[in-house]
Parts: C-alpha cells; structure tokens; sequence
C-alpha cells in the first residue's frame, strides 16, 4: 500500500504536479505512517523565519531583476569589449566574463541567454567566429558563473547546509571563496578552447581607443564598482551578507530609476513582483522540503542510505566518480533550486563520512548542475538558447556538446583537485 | 453576490499581494540599512529588527509563492506533459492541478489549526506583534494557492506557456 502511494506520488511529479506539491504529499505520506499530526508541516514551514542567512535571498534576487531589465548587459559589453577586444579571440574571452559576471548576479535564471546571448551571438559571428562555435559559446556561457558571488545557487547551499547542524562548520564568505578558483578554470579552459578553435580563422578584432574607453567607463561609471563593491562587502568582514544584499538593492534601484532612468516606477512594481514569484517558488520548495528532511531523518533515512551506499562503494574515489554521473543526470532533469532543496540534505552526511568537505562538496554539486543547464536533451538552457536565437534544438545540440565535454574535464579537476575549493582552509 | 462584486475582490486582492510585496521588499532594504547606520555609527541597533526581518522573508516568499499560482508558474517537470497529445495532456494538466489543489486545502487546514493553538497560547515574535499574526500568512497563502489551482484545473488557462 505504502510503496503503491510513493509510486503514486512519483508519477504525479512527472504528470506535472509542481514540485512543492509533490513534497508535500510525499511528506503527509510519511508523517502518517509515523502518526504524526501535520500541524508540524506547519511548524516546519515557518522555520523559513527562523533563519537570518536568508534574508539575503530576495534582496540579491531583486537585484539580479534589476539588472536584467535596465540596459546593463549593453553597457558591459561596451567596456568589456574596449578592454580585451584587442586580444587574441578578444570577443570570445569577453563573452566568456561578462556572461559569468552577469550569472552570478542574475543567478541562471536563462536571463544571461535572453539579454546577453542576443547581444553576442551577432557581434561573435560578425567579427568572423563560425556561427556553430558562436551558438555552443553563448548557450554555456549562460550558466558560467554559478560559482561565483553572489549567486544564489550558492547563497543557497549554504543556508541549507548551514541549517543542518553538521560538525563541520563554514561561512557564506568561505563558500564564495572555495568557488572562486574553479570558477576562474572554468573559464580558462573555455578561453582555451575558444583559441584553439580558431586558430586558422582570421578574426576581426576591436583595436584598443582611449577615448572609446574613456566614453565606455563613463557610461558605465555608476554599475561599474558593483562587483568590487559586492566583493570586498562579502570578503571585507564588516557586513552581514544582508547587509551587503540590502545596500547593494538600495544602491542599484536607485542608479536604474533615478540616474540612468530606464526603470520607471512601474517597471519597479513589475521588477518586485517577477523577483518574488522566483523566491517564493524557490522558498516554498525549500520550507516544504525540510518538513519532508525531518521526516526522512526520524526515520532514520539518511543512516540507511548511508549504510547501503558504503556497503556498494569503498572508497571516496568511486563515491566522487559516482556522485559527480548522479549529479549530471540530476542537473539535467531537475531544476538547480530543487535539485539543492532536495538532495543536500541526503547527499552531504554521506559525502561527510566519506571525507569529503562540506565546502568542496558544494563547488562539485554546483559544478556538475551548471553543465545540466544544458546537457541534452532537457537541458533548460537548451530550449531557451533555441527559441531565443530561433535555432532547431538539435543544433544548439551539437554546438554546445565540445563546451559540454571541456566542462566535463572541468569538474572531473575540481573534484580530484580538492585544493582547488579548499587552498584557504587550514588543513583542508 | 453579484458578479460584478466579485470581480472587485479579486481586483482588491491582486492589488494588494502586489502592494504587499513592493512595500514589505522596500521595508526590509530600509530596515537593513538603518541598522547598518546605527551599529556603526551610534553603537546600538533596533532590537526588534532582526525578528522583523527575517519575519518578513517568510512572507515575501509566501506571497510571491500565491502570485506565481495565479497562472501555475510554479516549478514542475512538464517535460513528458508537454510531449502528450493535445485531448491527453488537457486532461492530465487538470488532474494535476487538482492534486496539487486538494494537497495545499490539507496543509492550509492544518496551518490554520496550527495558528488558532498560537493564538490561544499567546507568544509574542517582537515588539507588540504576537506570533499568531507573523504565523497567519502560511494558512492564508495555501488556502489562496488551493483556490487558484482549483480554479485553473477548471478554466484550463496557460495552459502553452510552459513551452516558451
């Protein structure tokens, strides 16, 4: 009866039942056969407001919208584009950077795609880059920069753990500074490629004006000290990252609707609304699934997933090799909120007591679901590349499968080179 | 009640989600920065503040949560129900929609049990603001979800904008 409900329950989730509402039933399910009253999906549910390191959440989300909606892709392109479009493959490096940086603050919503991706693609193909290797390049660089701050992906991997009460303990700054060098991989890697690939095609390239730099820094001059700004707020030690969250907001509603004015205040009301629709799909997924984690830990679910996968698996090596295949076809299927909310919680005592650390872990989970964004044939990334660049799905297929498998050697370094998440802890 | 009437209370009601949100969202930057200001320049901070903020996460969530179910934007895989056949899938979206409508009914009748037990036991969250009130909004959002999805398992609307 029980395994015919759990099945029932399944299904639902792929007949299109939304997520939240799946966990939820799973969670009644089991908190019935524990006899236990669901006023505690209640009581689990406002543990939402017992957690301070979210508020940083829709204030970052908002400001992520903000972004998105004003002109900003336009006028980072411009600079990005003055400063290393005389290089080798310059526009290639510079789409490489700025669709990172643009990620992290608009966290992968498939927005780096749509404001950027329709930007660069023509400017890629214009300067002489195949239209193949232009189309591969933008639909990966819209999920490039997860690892970065402040990406919400990453905020949240943080809460969910930090809400866990593991024996090992880190903090939010420490997690953006494990994601900081194989970010940077990431990127070089794909730099690389990028070189490699065009190496016997004569490229356009921008030759380096002051005065368009000067034009181009002035345009930009008041977005520009964002990510310094974000950044030494985050490393600098003297906010909370709210605080960071909550100035960086205030500052950049008021530089999109006062200064450059491309906001009205309408536009404002629409910007709330669009953020917090995202938060509360995500936040609801969350509240739900830690009803449903507590269940699962009184029921000892996690010791016997635990037990059964080191009864299967020896050593940590097999367990990474194994983690980082699962955690592909998770990020292929499953969106990146849910696949976290879902599988943290089940994935990181066992990571744990295989020595894996909580910090490192996390680089890998992100890792292997940026390249989900857009593994075939679900990939979310896929389908928007598609429709936004108005391209058959199977060759927005073939162009991003070499991205795909350079990102692949990617994750395989960051998790067999656990120096590169971890240099800055003592005796990591 | 006419018709007419209950137009008005629907438009009341969006209108006030929307209010809600860009005035709990502006309330929450505010409030962050005025305790930046008085930590670092005055050396105190509102006591109230951190209880207030963290509050106002749980709410901005659940009212977006009830804005995304007015055309069921909430995340679900729609992968295998958009390949179905057209007659096949209107029906498969209506059982779906109706599952995730009775669920929420359930857990929104034991939120508001769980409100009325805080009622009668009489915490207060901060200030003068008792936690029933910071708690009522989990009710509220499901109760409103359940109806939202009800209503859109029986008019069927959105239902190709999940292809875009």
């Amino acid at each position: 009866m029980i395994t015919l409900l759990v099945i029932l329950i399944i299904l639902m989730g792929f007949l299109g039942v939304p997520l939240f509402a799946m966990i939820l039933a799973a969670t009644m399910l089991g908190f019935y056969t524990a006899e236990v009253d669901f006023t505690i999906i209640a009581v689990e549910l406002y543990r939402l407001a017992g957690t301070p390191m979210l508020i940083a959440l829709p204030l970052f989300a908002f400001v992520g919208y903000i972004l998105s909606e004003s002109n900003t892709s336009e006028r980072l392109l411009r600079l990005t584009r003055v400063f290393f479009g005389w290089m080798p493959t310059g526009l290639a490096i510079v789409s490489l950077v700025i669709c990172a940086v643009f990620t992290a603050f608009t966290g992968a919503s498939g927005i780096t795609i749509v404001a950027l991706g329709a930007l660069l693609l023509p400017a890629l193909i214009k300067d002489g880059y195949e239209e193949k290797f232009s189309l591969g390049l933008v639909t990966t660089s819209g999920s490039l920069g997860l690892l970065l701050p402040p990406s919400i992906p990453l905020i949240l991997y943080g809460i969910i753990v930090q809400q866990m009460n593991l024996g090992q303990k880190f903090t939010l700054p420490e997690l953006f500074m494990a994601g900081l060098l194989p970010a940077i991989l990431m990127i070089l890697m794909l730099a690389l490629w990028a070189a490699w690939n065009t190496r016997g095609i004569k490229l356009e390239k921008t030759s380096f004006s002051l005065n368009e730099a000067i034009a181009a820094v002035k345009e930009a001059a008041w977005e520009l000290p964002l990510p310094l700004f974000v950044g030494i707020g985050i490393f600098g030690g003297y906010l909370a990252i709210s605080e960071v969250a909550a100035v960086t907001a205030l500052y950049i509603m008021i530089v999109e609707v006062f200064i450059y004015k491309e906001i009205k205040i309408n536009g404002l009301v629409k910007v709330v609304t669009e953020s917090m629709k995202m938060v509360g799909g995500i936040l609801l997924i969350l509240g739900v699934s830690m009803a449903f984690t507590n269940y699962l830990v009184d029921a000892e679910v996690p010791i016997h997933l635990f037990e059964w996968v080191k009864s299967n698996v020896d050593s940590k090596l097999t367990f990474l090799i194994l983690l980082n295949i699962f955690l592909l076809i998770l990020g292929a299927i499953l969106d990146i909120f849910s696949a976290l909310v879902i599988m943290v919680p089940l994935i990181v005592p066992i990571a744990l007591n295989y020595g894996v650390h909580p910090l490192h872990l996390g680089v890998i989970f992100l890792a292997n679901m940026q390249i989900g964004y857009f593994t075939p044939p679900v990939g979310m990334n896929l389908f928007i590349a598609s429709y936004r660049f108005k391209k058959p799905i199977t060759e927005i297929y073939h162009a991003s499968i070499p991205f795909m498998l350079i990102l692949m050697v990617a994750v395989l370094v960051i998790t067999y080179v656990p120096w590169l998440s971890l240099w800055f802890v003592d005796n990591g | 009640m006419s018709l007419s009437f209950l137009k008005k209370v629907h438009q009341l009601l969006l209108k006030t989600e929307v209010g809600l949100l860009v005035s709990l969202l502006l309330m929450m930057i505010i409030i962050a920065i005025i305790q930046i200001v008085m930590r670092n320049f005055m050396g105190a901070g509102l006591i109230w503040a951190e209880s207030l903020l963290r509050i106002t996460v749980l709410w901005l969530a659940l009212l977006g949560a009830m804005v995304a179910s007015r055309h069921s934007e909430h995340i679900a895989i729609d992968v295998l129900v958009n390949k179905l056949p057209e007659t096949l899938k209107r029906w498969i979206v209506r059982l779906s929609r109706l599952t995730t409508s009775g669920i929420c009914f359930v857990i929104a009748w034991y939120s508001l049990k769980f409100v009325i037990d805080e009622y009668q036991y009489g915490g207060i969250a901060f200030g003068f603001v008792p936690n029933w009130f910071c708690e009522a909004i989990i009710p509220v959002s499901l109760g409103i979800i359940a109806i939202r999805y009800l209503i859109s398992a029986l008019l069927l609307d959105g239902l190709n904008e999940g292809e875009k």
